[in-house]
């Protein structure tokens, strides 16, 4: 043992405090009555607030002959109300200090400001307008349909390993949804019509679709009146939504393929399916992956960046999804090294989690990594927003933002070695390999 | 409280209410909270390290920043230098080896980054001081091993090599090229040679010389009080030895005289990214540092700057684009950015031309204006949320030499500047006309639409290391050489034996220029005779080469042209030279194809003795001579002239443009050609030049 691994030795003992010193994120939560589900937590360190609201809707919810529709109806959210012309959401928050944005995933659409604390009033307003008089027209629709379709191109089409997540999707699933990513095909961009979009609206931006989060320098009863006055009279949504309640089959046998890329190094890709986020195995799954690839230390990066030197970059994502998703090994090769080579070292790593336990040490240092990333969530009124509400809708547990880490300290090595041999199966995995366009032969 | 009771009671009773509000307006904010700048505590130890502590127990971890403000020096044939010397820090120390300090460092769930100007990193607090111990050791006794040099040069390769597919990281390093100059160490490209010419000395030696405590900034940041910080700063680093300051000198590029289009091809691209920027006689400490950044916010600042509503919100050309506006102790910089579809890429960058011109002719309105610093003042409200914000501006108050209020009355500057100060700096600093376009994407697709944007309707093109290439080598045809092509051209104009024959030849264009009616006439006679009379009336030049000697006679009166210029002269005058090019030493090469004015042409160089280069482009389609464009170095400089052939016209079976215009030096003049007549018999009389030895017979 080296003279630092010693000195953490005996730093050990007092480890286990440490989740407890963090400060605990007090925070209330109620329903309106038109099913609007509200988070509010008082910050008062910055004179600043974060509202945001998500919408439980995402790419699973579209239809197979619309997909990039959520996503595309994200960008309308922005074109205005009945009350706010085209153009002015952006003119409105940041003419008062703010920033605004939204993202769109599988299986959520999140929309949220950070004001100066004075402007909670404002951030309301536009967001109930959003969820109450949403106004869109041919100009920003076409507009958007360009924007979109460069954005499209900026992060996938044009971007080196840009089409990993959509060229590994399309062949993890058959039958659910998840087979396409938010992003979508050009195609149905361009197919998509107002009708379908405002349809779209009255079935999932409705309140009892969405959960309003705001975090920071706020007065509890202030904010309830302001919600109170700006949400009560939306109405509650009653269309049916389109779930997904598919059963997507495991993969029988290893689909293998070739993708050939704008790249200069060639990469392999190994997706696995796995259990959905909140369970117990997704948990021991995410300490797999810290396990494999977090650090420089890491026995992933250890063996293939340092001593094989045979990757310039290797990692582990398991994908947080409401139905399963993926866990994802993505490894870029170094010069001189062939994807063969390069796949059969990840297989080794895989093989060795699977038949080894790891040590105490290991272990201990596994927990501290644990620890010091989820401390990190709670840095910003933005992150603090934004995790109270993936809490209530994804796992119905706000408070989880004090205690989730206690999930993870709660898993065991042998369920770590156990989930690495249930769903890091080498006969059900999708593998890809990335090439440059020149190795392709017509 | 009152304010809590009296909003209670209102919520009662206007609860009733609820459907009666007004949604037409955004509701009144209520009173601006004050912005509070929290306090960086600060200390200097004996070897001159700067420590900054602030202190915020908002989560339980501690974040160490430290920052090398050595010299900024070029690394010329070794670039790369600082890079590959800040990544091995961390890599060894005289007790422990690469592994072990990873292994210590991944055990607290702490992390460590190095690169040329900085080490950082964060760990939570319970672990602090023995994070602080392998951070100090790692920086005070870094130990150098080959084989981890070998490894890091194996992976900078690497990555230089994955670098050559991505559109952004090859985009900012040809701007940086382009802007700063290759010559300076904000523009230079390291390569795969520069990194492997990187020794275990030079590492040493970079090492020892600039990661010295004198130069260097330390934060820290979070869960510690200065007391903590103080003890556990003196107690690792009181020992780091002072080192000598080192000075460099280098160049930096200037603003460009004109604007530049430069294209560096990735043929399968889908979209390209442009880049507009140039260098700027711009710092930190500049009187209109606070109006330059107000005028740049609105021009590109945020989501509602004018590029982006322009660009995205109005045309749908973007995702998103912005621009940049840098500065630091030595200089500063604008570069505006965006990723857009091949078939815009001309229309983006004219639309960034010309909000450009309307920044620098038009005042914003007080609305725009108003808004514009409502969004600073926000942002620099939000940014304070981080507390890494206040380290860095006592840090930047240091390391600049700022007035120690600079960022305490940050805001009032902001408030201050009018709308006649932005006009003000963006005529100084948004330069349409003094500026480089730099466009990394398919040549094919977007190349010929941007010649347009280009004042003399040249592309520079560069590879992806920002030096300059021809682009139409890559489009060399096999199946034709440099002769048949020249041999096609003769065939074209009236049969390469009918031309073989011509004894003499005169032709006599009109044109216009500044005003004036010009007349030209040039004669030729078998072999190398030559006569030019450019007549505008109030003067006239005449050149004449009788097949010895040679003169040129003008407004500064006559001159006989000796060595250089008459084996120039000589060699110029050469009737259908390339019909004899073997004969002459003259060498043609084949150099690609390339579109002129829209038709597809071989491009041919021609090289004649004394290495003078003409490069020639026949249409590929009708043989005939479209362009050709020559540098020549003259006692006033170089110059570049570029001769346009128009519509062929047939002269009594012999073809000659009809049209013929020709620019150098950026002025431009067109000829009408009004008569071409051959083998008319011409005196050998007027093309004879009276030598000043001969005259006084």
């Amino acid at each position: 043992m080296n003279r630092y691994g010693l000195l953490a030795f005996l730093l050990i003992s007092t480890f286990l405090t440490i989740s407890a010193q963090k400060s605990k994120i007090e925070f209330e939560e109620y329903d309106l009555p038109n099913g609007l589900h509200v988070i509010l937590h008082q910050d008062s360190s910055t004179p600043i607030v974060a509202v945001s609201v998500l919408y439980h809707v995402g790419s699973k919810n579209e239809r197979s002959d619309r997909t990039g529709f959520a996503h595309f109806f994200e960008h309308l959210m922005f074109e205005g109300s009945k009350n706010i012309p085209r153009g002015d959401y952006f003119q409105l928050v940041q003419g008062n200090g703010g920033n605004l944005n939204a993202n769109t995933s599988f299986d959520r659409t999140f929309y949220y400001e950070i004001l100066p604390s004075n402007q909670l009033g404002l951030a309301l307003w536009l967001e109930s307008e959003r969820m109450l008089h949403l106004q869109i027209d041919s100009v920003g629709v076409e507009t958007q349909r360009k924007v979109i379709k460069e954005e499209k191109k900026q992060r996938l089409d044009n971007q080196p390993y840009g089409s990993i997540l959509e060229q590994t999707f399309k062949r993890a699933y058959s039958v659910h949804p998840y087979q396409w990513t938010p992003i979508g095909s050009d195609q149905y961009i361009d197919q998509a019509t107002i009708d379908e979009f405002m349809d779209f609206y009255k079935t999932y931006y409705v309140p009892n679709n969405a959960t309003l989060s705001i975090s920071g320098d706020i007065k509890i009863e202030e904010a309830k009146y302001l919600i109170e006055t700006y949400f009560s009279e939306i109405p509650k949504g009653s269309r049916k939504m389109n779930i997904p309640n598919v059963v997507e089959p495991p993969l029988t046998k290893a689909i293998q393929d070739t993708v050939y890329d704008n790249i200069q190094l060639p990469a392999v890709i190994q997706s696995y399916r796995i259990a959905p986020q909140g369970t117990a195995d997704f948990y021991a799954l995410e300490m797999l992956t810290t396990y494999l690839s977090q650090g420089k230390s890491s026995i992933l990066k250890k063996a293939l960046v340092d001593d094989k030197q045979s990757a310039v970059f290797t990692g582990a994502f398991p994908l947080p999804m409401e139905d399963e998703g993926q866990f994802l090994m993505f490894s870029i090769a170094n010069m001189g090294t062939s994807v063969q080579d390069l796949q059969h070292q990840m297989d080794s790593i895989i093989s060795y989690v699977q038949s080894n336990t790891m040590d105490e040490n290991s272990f201990q240092k596994l927990q501290n990594q644990v620890v010091s990333n989820f401390v990190e969530q709670t840095s910003t009124q933005a992150g603090i927003a934004e995790a109270l509400a993936n809490y209530h809708v994804f796992f119905d547990e706000a408070n989880l933002i004090n205690t989730e880490i206690d999930k993870y300290l709660s898993v065991t090595p042998q369920q770590i070695s156990d989930v690495a041999k249930k769903y890091l199966n080498l006969n059900g995995r999708v593998v890809l390999h990335y090439l440059p366009k020149s190795a392709q032969k017509n | 409280m009152k304010n809590i009771k009296f909003l209670l009671f209102s919520a009662f009773v206007f609860i009733s209410m609820f459907a009666q509000v007004d949604r037409t307006y955004p509701p009144k904010p209520g009173i601006a909270p004050k912005i509070n700048i929290g306090e960086a505590e600060s200390f200097t130890l004996e070897n001159g390290l700067k420590v900054f502590v602030v202190e915020n127990h908002k989560i339980p971890k501690v974040t160490f920043s430290f920052d090398f403000d050595y010299q900024f020096a070029t690394e010329g044939e070794k670039t790369g230098l600082s890079e590959i010397t800040g990544e091995l820090i961390g890599t060894g120390t005289e007790s422990k080896s690469k592994s072990e300090i990873d292994e210590s460092v991944d055990f607290i769930g702490a992390n460590i980054n190095s690169t040329s100007r900085g080490i950082s990193g964060s760990v939570l607090s319970k672990f602090t001081e023995y994070y602080f111990s392998i951070l100090s050791d790692v920086i005070l006794n870094a130990k150098f091993e080959q084989s981890e040099l070998e490894k890091l040069q194996k992976q900078t390769v690497s990555g230089l090599k994955s670098e050559e597919a991505e559109p952004n990281a090859i985009a900012s390093k040809v701007t940086n090229s382009l802007i700063f100059g290759k010559k300076s160490p904000y523009g230079e490209i390291k390569t795969e040679q520069t990194v492997k010419s990187i020794t275990l000395d030079d590492v040493k030696t970079f090492y020892k010389n600039n990661f010295v405590p004198n130069v260097t900034y330390l934060a820290i940041v979070g869960d510690i009080d200065k007391n903590q910080a103080e003890k556990l700063v003196n107690k690792y680093l009181a020992k780091w030895q002072k080192g000598e300051v080192t000075k460099s000198e280098f160049e930096f590029a200037r603003q460009p005289f004109v604007r530049k289009v430069a294209v560096v091809d990735r043929p399968n691209a889908v979209q390209s990214v442009i880049h507009v920027a140039t260098p700027l006689k711009f710092k930190q400490d500049s009187k209109d540092l606070f109006a330059a950044k107000v005028a740049n916010s609105i021009f590109g600042g945020g989501f509602t700057s004018r590029l982006n509503l322009n660009l995205r919100e109005k045309h749908g050309f973007t995702y998103g684009v912005r621009s940049s506006l840098m500065q630091d102790e030595l200089m500063g910089s604008l570069d505006i950015s965006c990723e857009v579809r091949n078939s815009v890429t001309d229309s983006s960058l004219s639309e960034i031309l010309s909000e450009m011109k309307k920044m620098r002719n038009e005042l914003v309105s007080s609305k725009e204006l108003d808004a514009i610093k409502k969004y600073m003042v926000g942002s620099f409200a939000l940014s304070l949320e981080q507390p890494e914000t206040i380290a860095k501006f006592a840090i930047n108050i240091a390391k600049y030499n700022l007035p120690t209020d600079f960022y305490e009355t940050y805001l009032e500057k902001i408030e201050k500047v009018t709308a006649e100060d932005v006009q003000a700096v963006s005529k100084k600093y948004l330069d349409p006309e003094k500026i480089h376009l730099i466009v990394v994407g398919s040549n094919d697709q977007v190349g010929e639409n941007l010649k347009k944007l280009s004042p003399n309707g040249k592309i520079n093109y560069y590879d992806t290391y920002g030096n300059e290439v021809d682009i139409s080598a890559k489009n060399l045809p096999t199946d034709i050489t440099a002769e048949q092509v020249v041999d096609k051209y003769y065939e074209a104009i009236g049969g390469k034996e009918k031309i073989s024959q011509v004894k003499d030849e005169q032709v006599i264009m009109k044109g216009n220029v500044q005003g004036y009616d010009l007349e030209i006439t040039i004669s030729r006679k078998f072999p190398n005779k030559f006569y030019f009379l450019l007549d505008i009336g109030i003067m006239q030049q005449i050149q004449k080469y009788d097949g010895k000697n040679a003169m040129v006679s003008g407004m500064q009166g006559e001159k006989i042209l000796e060595g250089e210029e008459l084996e120039t002269m000589k060699i110029e005058s050469e009737m259908n030279s390339l019909l004899r090019a073997k004969e002459l030493g003259i060498e043609l090469k084949l150099v690609g194809i390339e579109d002129v004015n829209g038709k597809k042409a071989y491009k041919i160089d021609v090289v004649k003795p004394k290495n003078n280069i003409t490069t020639e482009y026949y249409d590929i389609s009708t043989g005939l001579k479209l362009q050709e464009i020559s540098t020549r170095n003259t006692e006033q400089g170089q110059f570049t002239t570029t001769i346009v052939y128009g519509e062929y016209k047939d002269f009594n079976g012999y073809k000659f443009p009809g049209t013929i215009s020709q620019s150098v030096a950026g002025q431009s003049f067109d000829l009408t050609v009004e008569s071409y007549i051959v083998n008319s018999g011409l005196e050998d009389g007027i093309f004879v030049v009276e030598t000043q030895q001969e005259s006084s017979f």
